[in-house]
């Protein structure tokens, strides 16, 4: 490999969960810097998201767009990232300014990068700068050296594909073995041709003794790596992965982790015996449920949706009886895998490859564009990794597309074929497009916020109507908030969950507020103030998650039978004290659940104070498709006509709904549309902002954040 | 993973005008001892909706027991 620029160092040693230190890479500049941290930053900014997110507050501006050389990649674990003994660490962030967005994006993934970065000396790695040439990053702990040097070259198809190259990388970097010392992220070509491209994840799986990979999905931080020039990072260190975060009370670690790891040991299989089904089980419940995002989420359930269900995966595909976790020590162990599937479609037809998953997201996806075949989602998942481009919103994206002919936007002559819901050749045709960035692909590559402009230019133009018009038809069923693509959960019937993605900081990604069986199914938000209070509250302990470096699932996913004892179940406190101990025994500090609350909150309005300075950050971009709503279109009122005239009803009262259909359905979008408004109204009250969706100067100074250009922003916002 | 032990997706169950929802729980329990139906670990369901364990059951009720799902 050729070296371009290479430091020496000596990897700082992790005491509490830290280094203290922070990897600063400039690649237009081929310039590497190790920067010291003062010891109160990581009081103030925790980790993980919490790092990216002061990094990008600092090292960009309001002018900052995902391809700018200023514009930084940010890859952070937090200071519980690295234990066997506690369930669900390994966990790190990818943190940017999102080309779907132009916000704040950040996006978790698993694997053994982000403990292994740590070990190598750092809790963070941050770069910045565009390169000429396509290039690797390599922080090697064990030989004490960072280096940029020349991406090498195996062969064109190979070095195409993020899993691929990966692959050869890894073994290229060490004689030809594989370790599990070294892990790597990496870049597909799909990433360079789309908005949303990811990060994958590498790691040396000893069991199936393969490299295996996890995914930072959403908003497009593969297409900030490529962009950069940066093709792939390593990470090597031998030192030992036990006690990984050289915690201050080991004892301590080990009886919350113990605690933690027996509540998984006797509920998962008894509940979402996710160890088994990883997170393919959702699927059947969400159609029971009618959340399933059936053709770009018109119908949440299908007779057809079986043929997706966990048991037809399971059966057909996941490797079973293998502990599937995606980094040590996890007997949640949800990553599952599948072995020598043969591709049957698309220009790797007839390889025989492994495949990580699928997860249930990536099973949504597919529905959401009509198809209901196992085999096209586990090809679907493994192309998609491979190119490099998020399953999510390549679906939603594609769905878009696919009822914008449904309903006359677009002809087939636009797009040079028949694309409409359940036709699984023109969907893989379209998903090589993508990546390849050729032919339809290359609109349907942008995502849905500027496809949506696209369709309605052309709309306009061709019928001497007005691009506003058509714009305020696509708005209702383009599946986007502030250019991001809704994850797979249609909340027509959750208000909860309407707001759990309106809200959304970085958009409609659940992993800020997963409420809809909360509210739509458990019944347990009843008021707009529980609501209200519970769309405060999820968004901070989540935040907390991906701050520190943990996985969410054992917590939320494995409900604890002691949690049935207090008065708000479905936070499963009894559990999240163990995280408590864990983080105390870790760190050192003597914290409460609410301190917690507290130091995940300055994140929050930090990140609210990043999209406000980006144009995101006001209640307009709080704003979601009336498809997620309600019933936007009659078909949709339609195929549940029965429920939602008993639930209009119900709003009414003793008052007599109208006699026809029409009008009851758009009397019914009217109640719902007035419902978000007023959550919008209660929520910003509870999270200390303006009825303009703007934190207040207290809320900002009450975390500390009131710094020169917070005083500025808040002033041009007219706060 | 209900449907592992049951081996089957439904069963139809006898009721009568003083049928409760606890006394449904009850009879899936008799008929599969091996289902972790305890209470607090699990919703009870009526046609979708949830239910409290003392509501009365009608003819061609559907009910469901499911586990709790709260993430993602």
């Amino acid at each position: 490999m050729r070296i371009l620029h290479q430091i020496e160092y000596k990897p700082a040693r992790v005491v509490g969960g830290y280094t203290d230190r922070i990897l600063r890479v400039d690649l237009g500049k081929q310039k590497i810097t190790i920067q010291e941290l003062p010891p109160d930053f990581k009081n103030k900014y925790v980790g993980g998201r919490g790092y990216a997110l002061k990094l990008i507050w600092d090292g960009t501006t309001q002018e900052t767009r995902y391809d700018s050389p200023e514009n930084i990649l940010v890859m952070a674990s937090g200071p519980l990232g690295n234990e066997p003994a506690f369930p669900g660490t390994g966990k790190f962030v990818v943190g940017t300014i999102s080309p779907l967005t132009d916000t704040f994006i950040d996006s978790n993934i698993g694997g053994h990068f982000g403990p292994l970065l740590k070990l190598a000396g750092f809790d963070a790695l941050a770069v910045a700068g565009i390169s000429r040439k396509d290039v690797v990053i390599l922080v090697d702990g064990d030989v004490q050296t960072i280096s940029i040097a020349a991406a090498p070259v195996y062969d064109r198809e190979i070095d195409e594909g993020a899993l691929s190259f990966g692959d050869s990388l890894l073994k290229d970097i060490n004689d030809g073995e594989y370790s599990d010392s070294i892990a790597a992220v990496t870049a597909g070509k799909g990433a360079f041709n789309s908005r949303f491209g990811i990060v994958n994840s590498l790691f040396f799986d000893l069991r199936r003794k393969r490299i295996r990979s996890k995914q930072a999905g959403r908003g497009g931080t593969g297409t900030v790596m490529r962009y950069k020039g940066l093709r792939g990072i390593v990470a090597r260190s031998s030192l030992s992965k036990v006690n990984g975060n050289n915690a201050i009370d080991k004892e301590g670690v080990r009886r919350a982790g113990s605690q933690l790891k027996a509540v998984i040991s006797k509920c998962d299989s008894q509940q979402l015996n996710m160890s088994t089904w990883g997170t393919t089980g959702l699927s059947e419940y969400m159609d029971k449920f009618h959340i399933f995002p059936i053709n770009n989420y018109q119908y949440g359930h299908s007779p057809e949706s079986s043929k997706l269900f966990a048991q037809v995966f399971l059966d057909k595909y996941f490797s079973k009886k293998i502990p599937d976790g995606c980094y040590y020590g996890c007997n949640l162990a949800c990553a599952k895998g599948a072995e020598n599937v043969r591709l049957s479609r698309g220009p790797k037809a007839g390889l025989v490859v492994g495949i990580d998953g699928p997860e249930y997201e990536t099973v949504g996806a597919v529905s959401s564009m009509g198809i209901f075949d196992p085999h096209f989602v586990m090809e679907y998942s493994w192309y998609c990794d491979e190119y490099g481009i998020d399953t999510i919103s390549t679906g939603v994206t594609i769905s878009f597309f696919m009822e914008c002919l449904q309903r006359g936007f677009l002809s087939t002559d636009d797009v040079g074929y028949e694309l409409s819901f359940g036709n699984i050749e023109a969907a893989d045709r379209l998903v090589h497009e993508i990546a390849s960035g050729e032919g339809f692909g290359k609109v349907v590559g942008q995502g849905v916020a500027r496809g949506k402009k696209w369709v309605a230019q052309k709309y306009a133009a061709r019928n001497g109507t007005s691009e506003d018009a058509v714009m305020a038809e696509l708005n209702k069923f383009g599946m986007e908030v502030k250019g991001l693509e809704f994850s797979m959960y249609i909340t027509k019937e959750s208000l909860a969950q309407q707001g759990g993605y309106g809200f959304a900081l970085k958009g409609p990604q659940h992993d800020e507020a997963w409420l809809i069986f909360i509210d739509q199914v458990h019944k347990e938000l009843p008021t707009l103030e529980d609501k209200a209070n519970a769309l405060k509250w999820f968004p901070l302990i989540r935040t907390w998650f991906n701050a520190t470096g943990l996985c969410k699932l054992p917590w939320i996913d494995v409900r604890n039978p002691e949690a049935a004892k207090t008065a708000e179940p479905a936070k499963n406190l009894p559990t999240l004290a163990y995280y408590v101990a864990y983080l105390n025994a870790t760190t050192g500090s003597n914290k409460r659940l609410e301190d917690v609350l507290d130091d995940s909150e300055r994140l929050y309005i930090l990140q609210k104070l990043i999209n406000l300075r980006q144009g995101k950050g006001t209640r307009i971009s709080d704003q979601i498709p009336l498809r997620a709503m309600g019933p936007v279109y009659f078909n949709e009122y339609e195929a549940r006509a029965e429920y939602y005239d008993e639930w209009l009803q119900q709003q009414l009262g003793d008052n007599k709904a109208p006699s026809s259909p029409e009008q009851r359905h758009k009397l019914l979008m009217e109640k719902r549309i007035q419902a978000y408004q007023q959550l919008c109204d209660i929520v910003y009250e509870k999270k200390g902002f303006t009825s303009q969706g703007i934190p207040k100067h207290e809320t900002v100074e009450k975390f500390g954040l009131t710094d020169e250009q917070a005083r500025q922003l808040l002033k041009e916002s007219g706060v | 993973m209900q449907r592992l032990v049951t081996n089957t997706d439904s069963i139809n169950m006898p009721i009568t005008e003083k049928t409760r929802l606890s006394d449904a729980l009850e009879y899936v329990k008799q008929q599969y001892p091996g289902l972790h139906l305890e209470e607090g670990t699990i919703i009870a369901a009526v046609n979708l909706e949830v239910a409290s364990l003392d509501r009365i059951l009608k003819d061609k009720d559907t009910v469901s027991f499911l586990p709790n799902i709260a993430g993602g």
